[in-house]
């Protein structure tokens, strides 16, 4: 919504002929190296990856360079499982998996600091269907991811998307409550909005394998990715460009979540 | 307190009046081409002393008896002289001639454009026809407020940016009155024009500080805009036709010399080019504004008059059938002029306002329309009273009604989304206030005043107790009726003015202003989807006490003037986000995404201007600084305010070429505002997300702009002239930032870029006025 606006101002300017992009240098310092925790435990065993990493300046690269020689632990209800590494900075525990209805704790130690957390499993919200739907976007009939579930009337509900399209992770956070959608079926649709007209990267085209993951996660989880999207991705239009808002206490950046996944994949027709 | 001030008032009129008989003289000052009562019109007696005439051209002056001779004058109109012999109560309305009728032959003389030295007000900008007329501006449209942003100490909010800020203030600090009702968003366009047409307006006055106390409810500024009453002699019609806008203005008498009407509309077609487009993504979408003000007075007797003005706007705006956005203001009022006597003046008003915007998304399957709107209703009574020549007294009340409607969802049947309305907000604001213009000495003259706000918050609706964090501890339930909170403000108000000689005199003042309506926006630019939101049991009134002191001079003769003002604000309770704020929240209490703390802003202002003569313009700068202290933002440290801007420069200048062209342009300059970027960067999930260290640590770029214009008179006929003006925006087309995004360079996507948007390189235009 917020988008369309924008997009309407640049696109009123640019048909005055007199819009102009470019690139700017601008003197950006002092990312304070700040540890950089993103932990996930799903429902589903082998999903279990907590990724250690640090903040980098604005001008480094942006290849993941891990953190090794952590104490990573997952716990609940006095069961601790302690994640192995495998690779830089990567730690995981192949047999766990958590279920709804459950808080789950993460404790990172690192050089003597101990950064923790908790996040609950939600339940899961069974996906009824995934298609693809053609819609008339800005002009052109442009086809679109479509998950269709029933939202329970009961509670409160948080959930993320992640959409793969010809294997491709696509780069964009979906987040949604129902908060104004409680209790109905709900046809999501994930809009890839923002591209330029020759990048044909995220085209949806006949033949092609999406595949979609639906998840249910908590409030907290649910406010990082909010706060994430709208103000930490680099599009200037927040009301406040700021760190997403975070569960992790500590001195460090990221999350923590205890999620429910369900993946379907189709063919486009 | 206010009866004592009253009565030492009257005590020093009664004390003088003894000693020598006294007569009043009173009437109304008008043009005579069009019988447009004068607003700001000057009296001035031969061996001192004088007065100016109040927004109903109406004035009053007590004098001795005996010779006088009397001048009366105002601004681009032929001054006139009168000798008269004072023994009773007489009543003396004059009319003055335009300037222009004898044009070639008389030079402009100077005496009527002159400033006042010796009045207290200072941080006051006017802005005369001509300045409006010929500086050039976006597309040709000649805009007043565009014009006001080339002063120093008010600065535009950039490019596609409604907003304005005043001596440090926020963009919602500004009170903007149209015919004394509160407009709530003065843009149209995306800021690109101000709701005011040019065309319909008579006097603009903006007050960046020492308010005098009529004034309250924003802490920065006022801007009182007056409409034109209409000409009460002639029938009139002009118009224009431009490259994305036409407007019409049609004016006549009622009954000669007596009453009038008004009628002036604008529409822009910017659309029709959108419909040029061969691009689906373009050609599909709507982009208009249109708006009318209309204006009616009668004369009901000689010491009655009524006027009805009302204004209508809108803006649409839509991409296709997936999104629309319209919005607009609708004001209204009618007043009532009484004279009781020849020094007692009395004006009642009746006045409603409403700013309303409804979002509709019509995707797939999401239907919706989001409603929102702030509604006011609002009584003034003010009596003027002139007891002697040294005294000028207002005193009045005004009373507000605010509904506000934070937003209404509603739904077709097969939408997906439910549809909610969240609770109307009812506030009263109510305000008493006294204010004597004294002229202490010949030297020295003195405005003190003292203005009594209430903001009482009503029920019925829910209001909450919020923890730290923002998380809502308790929810009290009020009834309709209820009384959920009244503020109670005390703002005094004080300007003096010393005159050290005839040309150069020292001004201060001290004024409290306090603001119990502020402005929620969604993004970093200002947006008409922007909320109202009135204060509540969290959200406490803003005040803000400015103290400032000024010199001004008077250059050869009078030509040329010097100004120099340095204020300092000190500002409570000010407003702004938590970290991570989601303030299109639909459901929680608003209180819950904000913080709350204190704030500074001082500055410097020099103008230097020519005003008559065939050369004119002004140089003015501006240093200043705005800053924010609030416990939860950049570890609870003082920190750059956004609208900051260290320097502000403007340049303007008009030259008359000949009768037939008149050439301008202008330079503005300033400091890139205060803004937030990434120190840093990482990875979640595979996709960068930037690093911030702090609020508004960061400038955006510096921004520059040359315009220049041109005004062709073309050949004039018996009562038929027009014009043709051309323009150019941003000559030498420098880019300036819109807005800056960080992403993953296209090329590399291992490497990230900061990008920059500019809206406009150059834009010129043609446009084609006519009268008749």
């Amino acid at each position: 919504m917020r988008n369309s606006f924008i997009y309407t101002i640049l696109g009123a300017a640019l048909l005055l002929g007199t819009a102009c992009e470019k690139e700017i240098d601008l003197n950006l310092n002092g990312n304070d190296n700040k540890l950089v925790i993103d932990a996930v435990l799903t429902d589903i065993k082998g999903d279990c990856v907590v990724k250690l990493s640090r903040t980098k300046d604005f001008s480094a690269d942006n290849s993941f360079v891990g953190v090794s020689g952590a104490k990573v632990q997952i716990y609940h209800n006095g069961d601790t499982t302690l994640l192995t590494e495998t690779a830089t900075g990567v730690y995981v525990a192949p047999e766990l998996s958590g279920s709804s209805g459950n808080t789950y704790g993460l404790l990172v130690t690192l050089d003597g600091e101990r950064y923790t957390a908790t996040s609950y499993m939600p339940s899961k919200v069974p996906m009824d269907s995934l298609s693809i739907v053609e819609e008339d976007l800005f002009g052109d009939m442009t086809k679109v991811a479509n998950v269709s579930f029933r939202d329970p009337a009961g509670e409160t509900n948080y959930y993320r998307f992640q959409q793969y399209i010809r294997g491709t992770k696509v780069k964009r956070y979906y987040v949604r409550n129902d908060d104004l959608t409680n209790g109905n079926d709900i046809n999501a649709r994930l809009y890839i909005l923002g591209e330029d007209d020759d990048d044909h990267e995220y085209d949806i085209n006949s033949g092609d394998e999406i595949t979609v993951e639906m998840l249910n996660i908590d409030a907290a989880v649910y406010k990082y990715f909010y706060s994430l999207s709208s103000s930490a991705t680099g599009e200037n239009e927040s009301a406040t460009p700021a760190n997403p808002v975070s569960n992790i206490s500590g001195n460090a950046v990221g999350y923590f979540s205890a999620q429910t996944v369900e993946r379907k994949t189709i063919k486009v027709p | 307190m206010k009866s004592k001030l009253l009565l030492i008032a009257v005590l020093l009129t009664a004390g003088k009046a003894i000693a020598q008989q006294k007569h009043t003289i009173s009437g109304t000052i008008k043009s005579k081409a069009k019988g447009e009562t004068l607003i700001g019109a000057t009296v001035r007696v031969s061996g001192g002393g004088g007065t100016t005439t109040n927004e109903y051209g109406f004035y009053s002056i007590t004098l001795t008896d005996g010779k006088h001779q009397l001048e009366y004058s105002s601004m681009g109109l032929q001054t006139n002289h009168l000798d008269f012999f004072l023994r009773k109560d007489t009543v003396i309305n004059i009319s003055l001639e335009d300037e222009s009728v004898s044009l070639g032959a008389v030079t402009i003389t100077g005496t009527s454009t002159k400033r006042s030295l010796s009045t207290p007000q200072m941080g006051l900008e006017k802005l005369t026809t001509k300045e409006m007329k010929n500086v050039p501006v976006l597309l040709g449209e000649r805009d007043a407020i565009k014009v006001i942003q080339l002063l120093p100490g008010i600065k535009s909010a950039g490019d596609g940016n409604a907003g304005m800020y005043v001596r440090g203030g926020a963009a919602d600090q500004n009170l903007i009155l149209l015919d004394e009702a509160p407009v709530y968003n003065a843009s149209h366009l995306l800021g690109f024009f101000s709701t005011f047409n040019s065309d319909a307006i008579k006097d603009i006055a903006v007050y960046k500080g020492g308010m005098p106390a009529q004034y309250g409810g924003r802490l920065s500024s006022v801007l009182d805009i007056k409409m034109n009453d209409g000409n009460n002699q002639d029938f009139g019609v002009s118009g224009g036709i431009g490259l994305i806008s036409a407007k019409l203005n049609v004016e006549g008498p009622i009954q000669k010399d007596k009453s009038s009407f008004l009628i002036t509309g604008r529409r822009t077609y910017a659309d029709m080019f959108l419909k040029l487009s061969s691009d689906s993504s373009i050609n599909n979408n709507t982009l208009y504004f249109y708006d009318i003000n209309a204006k009616l007075n009668y004369e009901l007797g000689e010491k009655d008059k009524l006027y009805l003005s009302g204004y209508f706007g809108k803006d649409k705006l839509g991409v296709g059938d997936l999104f629309g956005l319209q919005w607009g203001n609708t004001t209204a009022t009618l007043r009532w002029n009484h004279i009781f006597n020849n020094k007692l003046f009395s004006n009642t008003s009746l006045i409603y306002s409403n700013y309303d915007y409804t979002i509709s998304i019509n995707s797939g399957s999401v239907n919706a329309d989001i409603y929102s709107k702030i509604r006011d209703y609002n009584l003034k009574e003010e009596l003027q009273w002139y007891p002697s020549s040294s005294h000028n007294i207002r005193f009045g009340i005004n009373s507000i009604y605010h509904t506000i409607t934070p937003g209404q969802v509603t739904t077709s049947e097969t939408s997906q989304i439910n549809a909610r309305t969240l609770e109307d907000r009812y506030s009263w604001e109510n305000a008493l206030y006294l204010t004597d213009n004294w002229k202490v000495s010949d030297k020295l003259s003195a405005t003190y005043g003292l203005r009594l706000s209430s903001f009482s918050i009503l029920g019925k609706g829910d209001f909450f107790n919020i923890d730290k964090d923002g998380k809502i501890v308790d929810t009290l339930h009020y009834q309709s009726g209820d009384f959920v909170k009244t503020y109670l403000n005390l703002e005094p108000r004080l300007a003096l003015s010393y005159k050290l000689n005839s040309t150069s005199s020292l001004k201060a003042s001290y004024v409290r202003n306090t603001q119990n309506l502020h402005l929620i926006s969604n993004s970093t630019t200002s947006s008409p989807t922007d909320k109202w939101v009135a204060s509540t049991n969290i959200i406490k009134p803003e005040i803000s006490d400015q103290y400032s002191i000024g010199y001004y001079k008077d250059l050869f003769g009078g030509d040329y003037e010097l100004t120099v003002e340095t204020y300092y604000k000190s500002l409570q309770n000010q407003i702004d986000y938590r970290d991570g704020a989601n303030v299109n929240t639909v459901s929680n209490a608003i209180e819950s995404e904000l913080l709350f703390g204190k704030g500074r802003a001082y500055g410097i202002e020099w103008l230097f201007k020519k005003r008559v003569g065939k050369f004119s313009g002004w140089l003015s700068y501006t240093l200043s600084k705005t800053e924010r202290q609030i416990d939860g933002i950049n570890n609870n440290k003082w920190y750059n305010a956004r609208q900051d801007r260290t320097h502000d420069i403007a340049i303007v200048a008009m030259y008359q070429v000949s009768k037939k062209w008149t050439l301008s342009a202008n330079w503005i300059y300033y400091t890139g505002d205060a803004v937030t970027y990434p120190s840093g960067k990482y990875q979640i999930d595979g996709q960068t997300v930037y690093y911030f260290t702090g609020r508004n640590t960061y400038r955006m770029p510096d921004y520059h702009r040359l315009d220049l214009g041109a005004t062709l008179q073309l050949k004039k006929r018996k009562r038929w002239s027009s014009e043709l003006a051309f323009s150019l925006y941003n000559a030498y087309g420098r880019e300036n930032a819109y807005t800056i995004t960080f992403e993953d360079s296209k090329e590399d996507p291992n490497k990230t870029v900061a990008k920059q948007t500019a809206l406009f390189k150059f834009i010129p235009s043609i446009s084609y006025n006519f009268k008749f």
